[in-house]
């Protein structure tokens, strides 16, 4: 399926899915004002060749596009390359298919990159590499050290898993998010400028 | 009335990705499960989480799991599974 200009042209401005939303609105905006770009990375944006069109698919309950859809509106704001059109997923199967995360998840966000003719420059999925596998580490050690996880297999479903257990895991979690934001936000911004700058290396080989 | 029967009455959890959007599925079930059992089932719990998670167990029993057994469970089968453990 190729994305075509009419159908690009679908979907919200980034002003027009935030005056939408029914939720984390608040959480959203916090994240867009407090997320810290460097001034090579707004450079790296600003000195684009062209302005970039940017198909995003995202929802509203969605704790990583709470948390990545922001980074990618400071980036369109600050540097004016990056043209936004915000699709909502469940309203649009025909675009989520075609990005599905490995192939057979419907992971959002979806940011995906194209030029001025629409050609694909490429997309990224969901959250960055690395804090999904320091979230692993993070779970593989909390099951080896931790009293609460005593006699309890990693992987073992929340729905079994004892009270005290659970708390443990929130808290966990909670703490982790709260660690790894700015390293998560950094790699967000490192993670897009390495998928546009292989996708423009390819158009120019060609 | 007649509370549990006699019988020790199954404890229910629900644990649905609220980052996902589930809640609708979750509700279905629970809506599926009080009419099916009234007073028959000790609890219902509903666990909001994360990471694609739809599981369901019966008495501590994993009667579900999304990541184990794929996409969401049919109500019938999950109200199959309580009312094998009523027999018990």
């Amino acid at each position: 399926m190729a994305v075509t200009h009419e159908r690009f042209e679908q979907g919200m401005t980034y002003d027009e899915y935030k005056v939408q939303m029914t939720r984390n609105r608040e959480r959203l905006e916090e994240n867009e004002r407090t997320v810290e770009l460097s001034a090579d990375d707004i450079e790296f944006f600003t000195n684009l060749p062209e302005p970039l069109n940017v198909l995003v698919i995202t929802e509203d309950w969605c704790g990583d596009a709470i948390a990545n859809v922001p980074i990618l509106g400071r980036l369109a704001a600050e540097s004016g390359k990056l043209n936004l059109r915000i699709f909502l997923r469940d309203q649009n199967p025909d675009l989520m298919d075609h990005y599905l995360n490995r192939g057979i998840h419907r992971s959002i966000p979806v940011f995906a990159f194209f030029d001025q003719q629409f050609r694909p420059i490429g997309h990224w999925i969901e959250r960055p590499a690395v804090v999904t596998e320091m979230q692993e580490k993070m779970l593989a050690n909390l099951y080896a050290t931790d009293p609460a996880f005593a006699d309890v297999a990693p992987g073992t479903s929340i729905a079994v898993l004892p009270d005290a257990a659970r708390a443990r895991l929130m808290q966990a979690f909670a703490a982790f998010r709260a660690e790894t934001r700015l390293l998560a936000d950094r790699e967000v911004v490192r993670e897009l400028r390495d998928v546009i700058s292989r996708g423009l290396a390819l158009h120019q080989e060609a | 009335m007649d509370i549990d029967n006699g019988r020790h009455p199954p404890k229910i959890k629900i644990v649905y990705c609220a980052s996902c959007g589930y809640e609708p599925q979750t509700l279905e079930l629970v809506s599926a499960l009080m009419h099916a059992f009234h007073y028959d089932i000790a609890s219902i719990e509903i666990i909001p989480w994360q990471d694609g998670a739809f599981d369901v167990a019966v008495d501590g029993d994993l009667v579900h799991s999304m990541y184990r057994d794929g996409g969401f469970p049919a109500p019938e089968a999950i109200i199959k599974a309580v009312r094998e453990r009523l027999a018990r």
